[in-house]
């Protein structure tokens, strides 16, 4: 039996109903058309379906979308601004952090989530890592991701010691 | 060598944009109107007869739209490779769509249609199937002895296909060595692990014309293996190229079971059908060979080879498939060309079990025979104290010999000796220790391996496709489409291309753009496999931009009052050669072209030139002349914990003679994922099966572990030997395999070097440490 969840999306009130073994991935891509997180493996083991509820960085995969009820959800569709990229979004084009591109919403929100917390210092190599731990690649060697998530960071250095 | 704009610089990827948000590209993206879901129903069983099979309770759930049984399968037997015709002689015809009798745990025996797939799923469960379990066998040598069952009725002892390749007097060559090293390396089931599931939707019109849209290496592949698949003409399936897939490394190399399936449901049900893997799926379809190979090498004191024997065992699992393939792959480039040796043999056998099926992966058989021969090397080296690189070079070919393989071919360019030497100052080989000599419980060492001798595509090895085809299209704002059946799966095949098209036609890489392609549409390319995109396709796409080039430089001549060869292109204009303000805009040259003959203008027609006219286009389909040899050497340094048997990688320097680099970043980003790739092989990558049902242990992300961000080492350092290909797009020849070849011979070497001991089995994990350090 259906039920009507109430969800906030990329800053957009929703209704949606959906049965109680939906899981948020579900809803997300099948029933609202946000593709950007992807199923990899619907196991919680790859990372791929990343977006953030209530800020945080979780798998979609392994939320059920009734449990979402109430939340705030981000998905990489909500990043850009208009023709904006977020700055995350624009350091992983210019790091060459793409290949094939199916881990990329998902690390891109990891990597958001991370970027989030304290902005005052340069993260290390580590801690970066640690970042996205919880998401595969098996293009990259994850080098210019965290390439990326540096450039991201120091980007964000500069800005908040201008302002 | 020519100057270059664009080709040779790191540019931005033209499909990162769409990627960065959401992606919407992909094949697992794609639906349609009325589209039905797909499920196969598998065997639970490794080997197994159907006795009966009822299906009317699935039938009658609501919701449920077909169901495929074997007996409604088409009974041809195909082969499901892509890269060589459907007639070859070399490939195994063993397969069929749906068969009474199934040889691995999880081989399909049912499919159901419905309207949603937790409907086809729970279809799936009232499907009722009466098995006569037969007894299964699932290590290759067991399989080999007289007894063991027998698991296709046209292969004796379960041997699918015996090759060997000899030359010389092997007995006299070993007469003639001073030492002879015998020794056996083994090596694991690995999985691509491709993020995008394998994925097709098929739909069908009533005359029976099929559209494929997949997640596929190859378009014209999956068009052929299909049709013979299903046994109708090629013309009768269109597949439709996506812009990009999420990634292959070989393993969406062939039709899976799902491309025929759902263009059954689809015939049946007269609506197109989704079929999407789980990842549980996807880990008993397609992975790497494990492979037995036992090596024979005599050598003199100064460590030249005098003898060399190896014979290999190849478990392919319940088909052939690639695994004939595959194994001469092996034996040829992974044993006999690589180095110099007057006497030499290898024989290699494809054997069945009840095991899954073997794919296509990376390196194509060879990481499985570098593990042996580099590992090999490297213990001749350490018993008779000789240096590894001066062994290496002594063995080696030389650049302007002949090409190993095919005297037709030389090697213009071959700098295996610049890797080695390049390779070896960046990590400091020259103050390398010996073995074992570090002090505490943590150790370091560091440990060489190479691929002397790789390809710029398949060297027309027997049956295999290599021709590309590429048209193009310039448009009245100055863009330029560009259509092809190459697939990008994410090395960035698109960009590089681009790169290629747009520093031959004098325009901006922003002005280039890969556009719509289907099998009706455009020429055939082979397959995005055997590290030849950039060299195969990438002179056809260079053949087709400088047709395009001609054209323009024609009407250009006619509207500059001037001759063709007096002019030039370049970023987007064309001039006059040495006077870039003398000239059009090459978007004003298209305009031209497109424009009407006779235009109305304030004092009446004006007539322009009939020879101006016409849509501005480039069109190519070509094989390419020569194979020019990448080689490569990788330098790692590890540190081995003696008390845990845990290895971390230290540091990775990678050098490549690659030819002219197209795209600086892109390449680097093909060594350090192929180092991901070989470093899980090496250290902790393992496809597990219960012994007793054949079920696979390893079937999710929780329990196969590669290698995460936590895992990789700081920095891997790409350094690219940058020769002028004389027969290549700008002189570029291949990349991508050897990235993935080499390390886990390397890592072995290093191992080695910090703990003086051999594990000549991968994957080497803390366990096997431990346990040859004596401590388990």
């Amino acid at each position: 039996m259906k039920q009507i969840i109430h969800l906030d999306i990329n800053g957009e009130a929703q209704d949606i109903a959906v049965e109680p073994y939906h899981t948020l991935l579900q809803v997300l891509r099948d029933e609202l058309g946000l593709i950007g997180a992807k199923k990899g493996c619907d196991t919680g083991g790859c990372g791929c379906c990343t977006v953030l509820v209530n800020g945080k960085a979780v798998y979609s995969c392994m939320v059920f979308a009734m449990t979402a009820q109430g939340k705030t959800i981000t998905t990489v569709e909500g990043l850009a601004d208009g023709a904006t990229l977020d700055p995350v979004q624009q350091a992983f084009i210019e790091a060459g952090a793409v290949q094939c591109g199916y881990c990329t919403c998902g690390m891109i929100m990891s990597a958001k989530a991370y970027l989030s917390s304290d902005g005052s210092h340069l993260p290390g190599d580590l801690e970066m890592r640690q970042a996205i731990a919880g998401n595969l690649c098996r293009c990259t060697g994850y080098q210019k991701i965290v390439d990326a998530i540096r450039l991201a960071a120091s980007r964000r250095m500069e800005t908040s010691a201008k302002g | 060598m020519p100057e270059t704009n664009i080709v040779g610089k790191s540019v931005l990827r033209p499909d990162a944009f769409d990627k960065v948000t959401g992606g919407k590209g992909f094949p697992v993206n794609v639906r349609l109107p009325g589209m039905l879901h797909g499920k196969l129903l598998r065997s639970p069983y490794p080997h197994a007869r159907i006795l009966r099979l009822d299906t009317s309770k699935a039938e009658r759930l609501p919701g449920v739209k077909a169901v495929l049984t074997p007996s409604e399968a088409p009974k041809n037997k195909f082969h499901p490779v892509f890269f060589s015709p459907s007639v070859a002689a070399s490939m195994v015809h063993d397969m069929l769509i749906l068969s009474d009798r199934v040889r691995f745990a999880g081989e399909p025996v049912a499919a159901v249609a419905a309207i949603n797939p937790q409907i086809a799923e729970e279809a799936l469960e009232l499907i009722h199937v009466d098995y006569e379990r037969l007894p299964a066998v699932f290590d290759p040598e067991e399989a080999m002895k007289p007894g063991a069952p027998q698991i296709h009725e046209h292969a004796p002892n379960n041997i699918a296909m015996h090759p060997l390749f000899a030359f010389g007097d092997l007995e006299k060559g070993f007469e003639e060595a001073d030492s002879v090293f015998e020794n056996t390396y083994e090596t694991q089931r690995v999985h691509t692990c491709y993020m995008e599931p394998r994925v097709c939707v098929v739909d069908s019109d009533a005359r029976g014309n099929l559209t494929v849209w997949s997640s596929t290496q190859h378009l014209f592949g999956l068009r052929e293996k299909l049709a013979s698949a299903l046994g109708i003409p090629v013309s009768k399936v269109k597949v439709v190229r996506p812009p990009y897939i999420g990634g292959g490394f070989g393993g969406k190399l062939d039709i899976s079971f799902l491309e025929p399936i759902s263009a059954l449901l689809s015939l049946k049900t007269h609506r197109p059908v989704r079929i999407e893997h789980t990842r549980y799926e996807d880990f008993i379809t397609t992975a790497r060979h494990p492979v037995k190979v036992f090596l024979k090498t005599g050598v003199k004191k100064d460590g030249t080879f005098t003898a060399r024997y190896a014979k290999s065992i190849l478990d392919t699992g319940a088909h052939a498939t690639h695994g004939a393939v595959v194994l001469m792959v092996h034996g040829m480039y992974g044993f006999l060309l690589p180095y110099r040796c007057p006497n030499s043999k290898w024989e290699g056998f494809t054997v069945y079990t009840n095991n899954m099926i073997g794919g296509g992966f990376r390196g194509y058989g060879v990481p499985q025979a570098a593990f042996a021969v580099e590992s090999q090397i490297d213990e001749i080296c350490d018993k008779l104290h000789l240096d590894p690189i001066e062994f290496r070079l002594k063995n080696s070919h030389g650049e302007g010999q002949q090409h190993p393989f095919d005297p037709g071919f030389k090697l213009d360019t071959y700098r295996f000796a610049d890797c080695l030497k390049q390779g070896a100052a960046q990590i400091g080989w020259s103050n390398r220790r010996s073995k074992g000599s570090g002090n505490g419980t943590k150790k370091r060492g560091i440990g060489l391996a190479c691929q002397p001798l790789w390809v710029s595509g398949c060297v027309g090895f027997p049956d295999i496709y290599e021709h590309s085809g590429a048209i193009l299209k310039l448009n009245v704002d100055g863009a330029v489409d560009l259509s092809m059946a190459t697939i990008d799966m994410g090395c960035g095949q698109t960009t590089v291309l681009s790169q290629i098209v747009a520093e031959e036609l004098g325009v901006p890489l922003e002005a280039v753009r890969m556009t719509y392609a289907d099998t009706e549409t455009v020429p055939f390319d082979a397959p995005t496999h055997a590290s030849r995109v950039t060299y195969s396709a990438g002179n056809a796409a260079k053949a087709a931009a400088g047709q395009a080039k001609k054209r323009v430089l024609e009407i250009a001549s006619s509207m500059l009052k001037t001759t063709s060869d007096n002019l030039e292109t370049g970023n987007g204009r064309v001039y006059v050669k040495g006077a870039p303000d003398k000239g059009l805009s090459i978007a004003d040259v298209v305009k031209q072209a497109e424009s009407p003959y006779v235009r109305m203008v304030p004092d009446g027609m004006q007539r322009t030139s009939l020879q101006e006219k016409g849509t501005v286009m480039g069109v190519a389909s070509l094989a390419p002349a020569s194979n020019p040899s990448p080689a490569t050497a990788e330098f790692v340094e590890v540190e081995v914990d003696t008390e845990t048997g845990e290895v971390k990688v230290l540091r990775v320097v990678y050098a490549h003679d690659i030819g002219k680099v197209i795209n600086p970043a892109g390449a680097e980003g093909q060594v350090e994922g192929g180092f991901q790739q070989g470093m899980g092989f090496a250290l902790m990558e393992n496809l597990v099966f219960d012994q007793e049902s054949g079920a696979c242990l390893a079937g999710d992300f929780l329990s196969y572990k590669m290698p995460t961000a936590m895992e990789m080492p700081p920095e891997i350092k790409s350094v690219f030997i940058e020769s002028h290909e004389p027969s290549g797009p700008f002189g570029a020849k291949s990349l991508s395999e050897p990235c993935a070849i080499v390390p886990a011979p390397a890592i072995a070497n290093a191992i080695y070097n910090a703990i003086g001991v051999r594990i000549r089995e991968l994957p080497i994990t803390p366990e096997k440490i431990l346990a040859a350090l004596g401590k388990l």
